[in-house]
This record gives structure tokens, C-alpha cells and sequence, in this order.
């Protein structure tokens, strides 16, 4: 599997089918023996920007503790739960329970479902 | 049955989604001003668009990815990001010129100024966005754009001597203004070859399901819609350029612009004009919005859909309400329509290969399209109208400075 | 980068000034609209709110173009001739105005057989600048 053009940047789908966002990034763990291991796939703003400029990664951490879902970290969803990797990467979450979607439900309970007519997130 | 039905209903999209405030713009300021001798960079424009559509709809049925999904997925998110902000940047003007244009269709039928409308005007957009569905908002808008054919009966009425305006057909430069006729051949090429509607395009060919089945249909969509779309734009420039060019005046204004259709059609023709800039601004300003929102949802792998409530697709729904939110206060502010739509149709120009050139790549490339890829005259033609349309921009943007 | 290159460029185009030829076309122009403007009101082909404004607007633009256009007349015209034919174009536009808010029909038709003369006189003026250049 080529990890950039298989995996990286691919949209992810939960258990329901359900988008999550895309693979921001990929934590690989380099071991004394044995090729380094993909760990975990990163879903979140800091990891994109970061693939831009560090300084840019730093700077929506910061942005994002100060208003938002204020998560403290990228989502970290483990290479365990990966089904599949096709057209899309399928795993096997709930994707309200990785983090991924902190920012939809966030959007949603604080902003749309304050505007008429914009549903409630929870009727899904 | 529902082939046929999605065909006509395709065909009659292109057709009343084609005409907005920029090809009328540049259509009747290059008829007023040059007579039949801009019709070729429509000609071209359309013909490039006619490929672009149909490799739009391609992509989508054979890998049923958008082309902003693959744009991300094939070049990673920095390039994505670069991508995202040089298109959206000059959508965006795009959106603030036909938002003005529905201001200024309103300002001439009631003669309440245009800055006045633009809340109202911009709250109905966002209102059909968050109540509707894709279909209302495609076939509903394009069936109104429809009244845009008053343009063709106008330039029938005015007994063109056909075998001129086929001469406009090939290049031939003007005796003077040099720099002007390239400038206005660098903003029709903008406004006939506009990157959203291929993103539009494709995201509608996703949400409505097609699959391979519809690649035959998609072809006729793509020629026969876009001709007549581009036909109805060869119809202004053909009114403007019978009506006004005699009399010596120049489109600076929307409301000069009105008078190509009242010496044309003197009985509706002011009507017809005003509800036609009404409408095709109307379904450009939805079609923009929903481009640029699409934009965001597929690159950053949010839930986006037409037809779900806004709270399922929050993410989504917030960018087109920010956005057409931020499109309404240039024109609280009195920044004339006109004038923005110049400048975003030479832009879009200049910034054509940022969008176009990566979607080349996609479309020949064999894991998205397997034996689909483009062949060599699809590759040619867009490359090579790409490439007149950036080196045309870059070339007589400081020529029209230096004053030819 | 480039982008903001070209927009710059293209801001720069707006901003750059037009030759006196230029702003008598553009003088023309406005004169035109309203003539044509006129006859169609005159059908009842354009509603009168429309026109009025048109109207207004073409004087306004008239003014504004025709006062740039004094402060450094070309050589071959007389200007004293331009100025005068600038003045009458104006006070006929804005005369047009008033009497399509009092929908005075047959005003607005002297009116505007007035504005077609001094068109033609415009015109002639516009010839000179041309031939010069």
C-alpha cells in the first residue's frame, strides 16, 4: 500500500457510513526493529496546516483552544480500526466518538439550530 | 423515461444557467464597441466549455468522485489549498457582481437604488439555499433563465446581415483601441470559461447518482446545452452591437445596457431585459454559492448535501451563509456591480490554469478514469484555450494600462 | 503572488486616465443614451422612473466627464465652443428629467429635438479631437 496516494488525504467513512472528514495525517511508529508501523490517522485543522507551515499548525492549535469544541489535540482514530482502504478509507467507529466530527456538532448545536429552520443535529 | 427526463431537463439547466451579469457585461461592452469582431472569443470560450463540462460530468460518473474530491485526494491538501484560495477569491467577487446584478435588475423596475436591495436580495439567495432542495434550485432557476431567449428573438428582430457577423467569427483586430478589444476578449473568455461551473457540475452529477450509464447523456448535455448557452450570448453581443454601436453609446452602466432591448423589442423589451438580468443573476448567484461551499465541504471531507436539512451538513451550510453574508456588504457600501464584474472576469482569466490545469491531470489519469481518460483532442483543445486565455491576460492587462 | 499582481494591475487599469478623444466618446455616449432614452419614453416603451434617473445619471456623468475635459481642452478645438455645447447638453438633460417627474409629453419632445442638435454639434467637435490624434 502506498500510504500518500492510498490513504493520505482520503475521505473516511465510519461504521455507518457516515463521512468524517478526510486523513489529515499519519502517526507511524519507528521501532529498534522491524519497518516503522502506521499507528493512528489524524483527522483535524493543526495537522493540515502544519503540511503547509509549521508555523500555520501552531497557529490554529492555538485558534482552536480558544473557541470551538476547543480540542487540545488532532482526533486520533487507531490504524486498528481501519476495514478497508478503496475509494475510501472505512473503519470500523462510530464517528461522533473519535472527535473527528467535534467540529460539525459544534457548528451545528451553536449555530444552525439556532437559525430557523435549521433541524436539530440530534433528530439523525 | 428518466434519462430522457434528466436529459431535457440538463439541456434546458445549461441553457437558462448560462447567462449571468458577466457574459452580458462583456458581451454588450464588446458589441457596443467593436461590432461583430468579438463573436470568435465567445466562440471559443463556449467550445472550451462545452469540453470542460463534459469532462466534469465524466469524472464524476466513472469515479464517482468530484473534481474537488480528487483535486485533494490526488495532489494533497497544500495544493488543494492553493487551488481553494485563488478560485474561491475570485468566486467570490463573482458572487458580489451577481448579487448587484439582481440589485440592479430590482433598481431599474422600481428605482429604489441597488445598495438598498442588496440585504434583501441576499437573504432570499441564502433562504432558498437553506429551505431547498438541489433539484428546486437547478431546475427552478434555470426554467425562470429561460426568459433569457428574449435576447435571440431581439437579435432576430434586428435583421443582422449574417454574413458579417460570421466574419466576427475569425479574429480580426479593430482599426484602434487594441488594448481594449484584447482586455474585453480576456474578460468573455473569463465569463464563458468559468471554473465554478465545472465544480457545480460535477457535485450535482454525484448528488443526482450518475453512473456510467450516463456518460452518453452527459456528452449531449454538455454540447447542445452549453452551444445554446453560448449562442445566447453571441445574441447580446449581436444587440448591442445593432442597436447601440450606431448610436455611439458604450455599456458602461446597467442601465445603459437596458437600451439595447428597447430599441430592439420596444414594446417588452425593457421588461424582458430586466426580468432576464433578474433571473440568470439569480441562478448564478445560487450556483456560485453552492460552488464555493461544495468547494470547501469536498476538499475538507465534510457531510454536504442540497438536500438534507443544514443542521446534518452544519459545516456546509455555515460557508454559504458567511459567504453570502460577506457578498452583500460591498454593495451596502455602493461598489458598482459593473466594474466588479470586469475585474473578476479578467481575474478568472488570468487564474484559469490554477483550477484547470489540475483537472487535467485528474482526467488522464487511468485510477480515476480507467479507459474513460481524456483522448488527445479533449486534452488539446482545453490546453490550448487555457493557455490563449492566460498568456491574453497577462499580455493585455498592462497593455490596457500603457494604452496599447 | 501573482494574483495580487494582476489585481493590482487591474485596479491600476481603472484608474488610468483617458485621452480626450476617449472622454468625448464617452460624452457621446451619454448624449446618445438619453436620446435614445427620450424616444423610447416618448412610446412609452421605458417606465418613467427608469428614465428620470437615466436621465439624471447621463447629466451627472455629462458634468463630471465634460468638467475633466475643460481643465486641459486640446489645442485644435475652441473651447469656449466646447464649453458651450457641454452647458446646453446639460441643461437639456436635466430639463428632460423634470418633465418625464411632470410627464409633460410635448416639452419633452422640444426638449429633445434640442438634445439631437446639440449631439450633432458634440459630434463635430469630437471629429477634430479624432483627426487629430
Amino acid at each position: 500500500m502506498h500510504l500518500v496516494r492510498d490513504v493520505l488525504d482520503k475521505k473516511l467513512m465510519d461504521r455507518e457510513d457516515c463521512p468524517m472528514g478526510r486523513v489529515g495525517g499519519l502517526v507511524m511508529h519507528v521501532g529498534e526493529s522491524g519497518p516503522p508501523r502506521v499507528t493512528h490517522i489524524l483527522v483535524g485543522g493543526p495537522t493540515l496546516w502544519m503540511r503547509i507551515h509549521p508555523a500555520l499548525g501552531r497557529l490554529s492549535s492555538a485558534l482552536g483552544q480558544m473557541w470551538g469544541p476547543r480540542r487540545k489535540e488532532p482526533a486520533k482514530i487507531p490504524w486498528s480500526r481501519v476495514e478497508t482502504v478503496g475509494r475510501e478509507v472505512k473503519l470500523d467507529v462510530e464517528g461522533k466518538d473519535t472527535g473527528a466530527l467535534d467540529w460539525e456538532i459544534w457548528v451545528a448545536r451553536h449555530i444552525i439550530e439556532h437559525i430557523p429552520g435549521g433541524g436539530s443535529e440530534e433528530e439523525e | 423515461m428518466k434519462k430522457i427526463l434528466q436529459l431535457s431537463l440538463g439541456i434546458i439547466t445549461s441553457v437558462g444557467g448560462f447567462l449571468e451579469i458577466g457574459s452580458v457585461t462583456t458581451a454588450a461592452q464588446a458589441g457596443a464597441q467593436f461590432g461583430y469582431k468579438l463573436l470568435w472569443a465567445i466562440l471559443l470560450g463556449t467550445l472550451c466549455l462545452i469540453f470542460l463540462i463534459e469532462m466534469s460530468g465524466r469524472l464524476a460518473a466513472v469515479s464517482k468522485h468530484t473534481i474537488v474530491d480528487a483535486i485533494r485526494e490526488r495532489f494533497g491538501f497544500p495544493f488543494f489549498f492553493f487551488v481553494l484560495l485563488g478560485t474561491v477569491l475570485v468566486a467570490f467577487m463573482v458572487l458580489v457582481a451577481e448579487l448587484g446584478g439582481i440589485g440592479f435588475a430590482l433598481q431599474i423596475l422600481t428605482g429604489i437604488r441597488f445598495p438598498w436591495w442588496a440585504l434583501p436580495v441576499s437573504f432570499v439567495v441564502w433562504l432558498l439555499m437553506w429551505k431547498g432542495t438541489f433539484s428546486l434550485i437547478e431546475n427552478g432557476a434555470s426554467l425562470l433563465g429561460l426568459v433569457t431567449v428574449s435576447f435571440v428573438v431581439a437579435a432576430l428582430r434586428l435583421n443582422p446581415d449574417w454574413t458579417s457577423a460570421a466574419s466576427g467569427l475569425l479574429p480580426t483586430l479593430p482599426d484602434d483601441d487594441k488594448s481594449k478589444y484584447w482586455f474585453l476578449a480576456v474578460s468573455i473568455l473569463g465569463a464563458s470559461i468559468s471554473p465554478y461551473l465545472t465544480f457545480f457540475y460535477s457535485s450535482g452529477a454525484i448528488e443526482d447518482k450518475w453512473d456510467r450509464t450516463y456518460l452518453p447523456i452527459n456528452r449531449v448535455i454538455a454540447a447542445f446545452g452549453m452551444t445554446f448557452g453560448g449562442l445566447l450570448s453571441m445574441a447580446v453581443l449581436i444587440v448591442a452591437a445593432l442597436a447601440l454601436r450606431p448610436k455611439g453609446i458604450q455599456v458602461e452602466t446597467f442601465q445603459q445596457a437596458a437600451l439595447m432591448m428597447t430599441t430592439a423589442l420596444p414594446k417588452w423589451g425593457f421588461y424582458l431585459f430586466a426580468l432576464s438580468m433578474l433571473f440568470a443573476c439569480f441562478g448564478a448567484a445560487l450556483e456560485i454559492s453552492l460552488a464555493i461551499s461544495y468547494f470547501f465541504s469536498q476538499g475538507f471531507g465534510w457531510n454536504w448535501s442540497e438536500d438534507v436539512e443544514p443542521s446534518s451538513d452544519a459545516r456546509f451550510a455555515f460557508v454559504y451563509t458567511l459567504i453570502i453574508g460577506f457578498a452583500a456588504v460591498p454593495l451596502m457600501f455602493g461598489v458598482d456591480p459593473i466594474k466588479i464584474t470586469m475585474m473578476s472576469m479578467a481575474l478568472t482569466s488570468a487564474t484559469l490554469p490554477l483550477a484547470i490545469v489540475p483537472f487535467l491531470f485528474l482526467m488522464n489519469d487511468p485510477i480515476y478514469l480507467g479507459k474513460h481518460r481524456n483522448g488527445w483532442i479533449s486534452n488539446t483543445v482545453v490546453g490550448v484555450v487555457i493557455l490563449i486565455s492566460f498568456v491574453l491576460a497577462v499580455v493585455s492587462i498592462p497593455l490596457e494600462i500603457m494604452g496599447g | 503572488m501573482k494574483r495580487l499582481l494582476f489585481a493590482t494591475v487591474i485596479l491600476l487599469v481603472s484608474c488610468k486616465p483617458p485621452t480626450p478623444a476617449e472622454q468625448m466618446d464617452a460624452i457621446l455616449s451619454w448624449v446618445g443614451s438619453a436620446i435614445v432614452l427620450g424616444n423610447g419614453w416618448l412610446r412609452h416603451t421605458t417606465p418613467d422612473t427608469y428614465t428620470r434617473q437615466t436621465l439624471t445619471l447621463s447629466h451627472d456623468q455629462l458634468r463630471q466627464i465634460g468638467a475633466e475635459l475643460l481643465k486641459s481642452p486640446p489645442a485644435t478645438i475652441d473651447s469656449t465652443e466646447l464649453d458651450g455645447a457641454l452647458t446646453r447638453s446639460g441643461t437639456h438633460l436635466a430639463r428632460m428629467a423634470q418633465l418625464v417627474e411632470a410627464r409633460n409629453s410635448p416639452g419633452f419632445n422640444q426638449v429633445l429635438d434640442s438634445l439631437e442638435l446639440d449631439q450633432k454639434a458634440l459630434k463635430q467637435l469630437s471629429d477634430k479631437i479624432e483627426s487629430s490624434q
